[in-house]
């Protein structure tokens, strides 16, 4: 009998023991983010301010009483790997929950193996992945919103204000950039732009003196410019060298990097007069107590890490995605993934960010991307770029901190 | 006959590993580890036997993949099919870049196949059919075959199989007379002319055999992926890993692409989900550096030298 009566206290032992295990296990958030490769830099901003969420949730206590994990790899920025990495997230490391990569290539891989294991997924900065797979449990955290309207419509608006009759556009011959442009033609037409010059470069481009020239030639008042990081500073340069002529009252719109410090600081007074899209600027009118407390934090360990150390563009971004799911799962009480898109699909969500409230593709309900003039800048010192009026916001209305002026004027 | 009877029972396995291996990390991994294989194999066709390298993986690859892409988004076609379509594709390809640059040697060559990746991603970009630059989300068939509970087991499946075939054709060719003929161009080139090689016929034949099966590689991609996009599918890494991949098995017989791919595809695949993604790049330029200096024979060369104590004849 007392052999018996010791079996069943070791078993109950082991039990509360096992149970006690359970409770302290970390709740694991997996995600691949681009390390390196085009979008790496990004990736490392980005990932830098999912981690310092991670300490904030867990300096809390965690949740739910257990800590959070974060478990990342790097995807290269290469498609192909994506698959892979996000099955070792759910069948090796054994996640609880997912962040999707930034980027939209690298995302569009994984769309089908979440939705065939039922799995929530946060998006991150992408663009119209769930179009087609319609998955119900994609929250995509990106302010363009469903379509490529929200880039190009507030541009454009503020061209014709300026009295723009003709347009040149020029793009990278890849997806974000053409994605972008197809938004801004659409837009330009429905307006009664006359495209006066239209072309499409390869990706990686160094020299863009002749579509400069090009464009000076075709005598165009407006120049959309859809770009990535490395063409982009490449155009300021070539615009900055060759001239694109008196008759462009606006230029920018859609390039990519010039949100991005390192770029920001190479270029310098370059940048004075273009207008570029953005998520975030220091103005006044955009900048928020909690946006401005987590992005002191974010610029010493970005020092320390040797990451974009002014992070505007990407890290509020990610640190939300992290808040939308604290949100969620403190008012859940779960990790069930059905439980949390329920939330997530019907509630506002809080964030340092703003409200955000998702449609029903998974896509933000109401789209504000930023557009803002360069405007004032002397030297290449980057904490200029962290004082307010340095980047004018002229759309949307609700941020708007002052007038777009023409190209010409503000350039000087 | 034992390489048949092998071949059979490693279609077997992976027709049974789903019954034993559940996790789809495996199948998603693996694919990539085969589909290294083909490209290996594929490569050393031409750049082993016969010792004109090829810097134009990608090409191939991609073309068999967006072949596969236009088809199945035109008339749904199945994926043998699309296997078969991109084959031929590709291998056109490899006869049409054979009669043009075939006649050039050494680097000559190699640069004209890394301008035919160029010249092909610049056309791709601009298909705007298969998603052009933006790329193209591809939905995979609803229904799996047989017996496989979800589509990456197949696509495994799938790929065991072209992986069995390749390295059959590759054996085939080394130890016929197409094998003698082409080791005999790589060794000297005019003095395989003047001994009555039929050079050109036989280096045509090559490519478009190597370009069919690089093709055949690529056509399930996007099914793999459920996406295709120009950078991916032309990427340079296919190119880089097709060379190194033989070069460390060894490139003088037909199992030589097979241990490198096996090695380095594993190592890569292990290091991108343990160590760092930054270090698998590194693992293929440490590894080549490391076998091209101290066995410039590979992994065949140092089993030879120090298991079966053959030497260097």
């Amino acid at each position: 009998m007392k052999t018996i009566l010791k079996l069943v206290a070791a078993f109950a032992a082991a039990a509360i023991l096992g149970a006690s295990a359970q409770a302290q296990q970390p709740i694991k958030i997996g995600i691949g983010i681009a390390q390196t490769g085009p979008l790496g830099g990004g990736g490392k901003a980005a990932l830098l301010a999912l981690q310092i969420w991670r300490d904030d949730v867990n300096a809390k206590g965690g949740m739910l009483g257990r800590k959070v994990e974060l478990i990342s790899y790097d995807d290269q920025t290469n498609p192909s790997i994506v698959p892979g990495i996000y099955t070792k997230l759910l069948d090796i490391d054994k996640v609880d929950l997912l962040i999707a990569p930034y980027g939209t290539n690298v995302t569009a891989p994984i769309m089908p193996l979440v939705k065939q294991r039922n799995k929530l997924l946060m998006g991150n900065f992408s663009f119209d992945v769930n179009a087609q797979i319609k998955h119900d449990m994609w929250f995509n955290n990106a302010p363009w919103g469903a379509g490529a309207l929200a880039w190009g419509g507030p541009f454009l608006d503020a061209a014709q204000q300026l009295g723009g009759k003709t347009i040149a556009f020029m793009a990278a011959d890849a997806e974000f950039a053409q994605n972008l442009c197809t938004g801004g033609r659409a837009i330009a037409k429905a307006k009664g732009l006359q495209a006066v010059y239209d072309q499409n470069y390869p990706p990686n481009s160094v020299d863009f003196s002749s579509i400069i020239r090009a464009v000076r030639a075709a005598k165009a008042d407006i120049v959309f410019i859809c770009s990535y990081p490395a063409e982009s500073a490449a155009i300021v340069r070539a615009v900055a060298e060759i001239g694109v002529g008196p008759t462009v009252k606006i230029i920018g719109g859609g390039m990519v990097g010039l949100q991005f410090a390192p770029i920001m600081e190479a270029l310098g007074p370059l940048l004075n007069g273009f207008v570029n899209y953005n998520s975030y600027v220091p103005e006044k009118t955009m900048t928020n107590p909690a946006v401005k407390g987590f992005l002191d934090r974010y610029s010493v360990r970005a020092k320390a890490e040797k990451v974009d150390p002014l992070g505007f563009y990407l890290p509020p971004f990610n640190y939300a995605i992290g808040q939308m799911l604290e949100q969620a799962i403190g008012a859940t009480k779960s990790l069930d993934d059905k439980v949390l898109a329920e939330y997530l699909r019907k509630n506002v969500m809080k964030t340092m960010v703003g409200e955000i409230k998702f449609d029903t593709v998974g896509e933000w309900t109401t789209p504000r991307v930023v557009m803002a003039q360069f405007r004032g800048i002397k030297g290449k010192d980057l904490e200029q770029f962290r004082l307010p009026g340095k980047q004018i916001i002229i759309a949307p209305a609700a941020f708007k901190s002052g007038d777009l002026l023409p190209y010409d004027k503000a350039r000087n | 006959m034992r390489f048949f009877l092998g071949a059979l029972l490693l279609l077997a396995i992976a027709a049974i590993a789903p019954m034993f291996v559940r996790l789809e990390y495996f199948y998603f991994a693996g694919f990539v580890v085969l589909q290294f294989i083909v490209l290996a194999t594929a490569w050393n066709i031409l750049g082993g036997f016969a010792g004109y390298v090829n810097f134009g993986t990608g090409a191939f690859f991609a073309v068999g993949a967006y072949s596969a892409v236009a088809l199945y988004k035109a008339v749904a076609l199945p994926l043998g099919l699309q296997i078969l379509a991109g084959a031929a594709t590709a291998g056109l390809l490899g006869l049409g870049v054979g009669l043009l640059t075939l006649r050039l040697r050494g680097i000559f060559f190699s640069i004209a196949t890394i301008a035919i990746t160029i010249i092909l991603e610049t056309v791709v970009m601009n298909w705007t059919y298969v998603g052009g630059a933006k790329g193209l989300p591809i939905l995979r068939p609803t229904e799996i075959p047989l017996h496989f509970t979800n589509y990456t087991q197949w696509l495994f499946f799938v790929m065991t199989g072209i992986v069995l075939i390749a390295v059959a054709i590759a054996r085939y060719i080394q130890t016929g007379w197409i094998g003698r003929g082409l080791r005999a161009i790589r060794d000297n080139e005019g003095a395989a002319e003047c001994s009555g090689v039929p050079t050109l016929k036989l280096k045509l034949a090559a490519a478009t055999v190597s370009g069919a099966l690089m093709g055949a590689a690529g056509a399930p991609f996007a099914q793999y992926l459920s996406f295709i996009e120009p950078s991916s599918a032309f990427s340079l890494n296919y190119a880089v890993n097709a060379l190194a991949m033989p070069i460390i098995g060894g490139t003088a017989h037909w199992i030589g692409p097979v241990i490198g791919a096996i090695l380095l595809g594993s190592v890569q695949q292990i290091v991108t989900v343990t160590i760092s993604s930054e270090m698998n790049v590194l693992v293929v330029g440490v590894m080549l550096v490391v076998f091209v200096v101290a066995a410039p024979e590979g992994v065949l060369g140092l089993w030879r030298r120090y298991v079966l104590k053959k030497g260097d004849e």
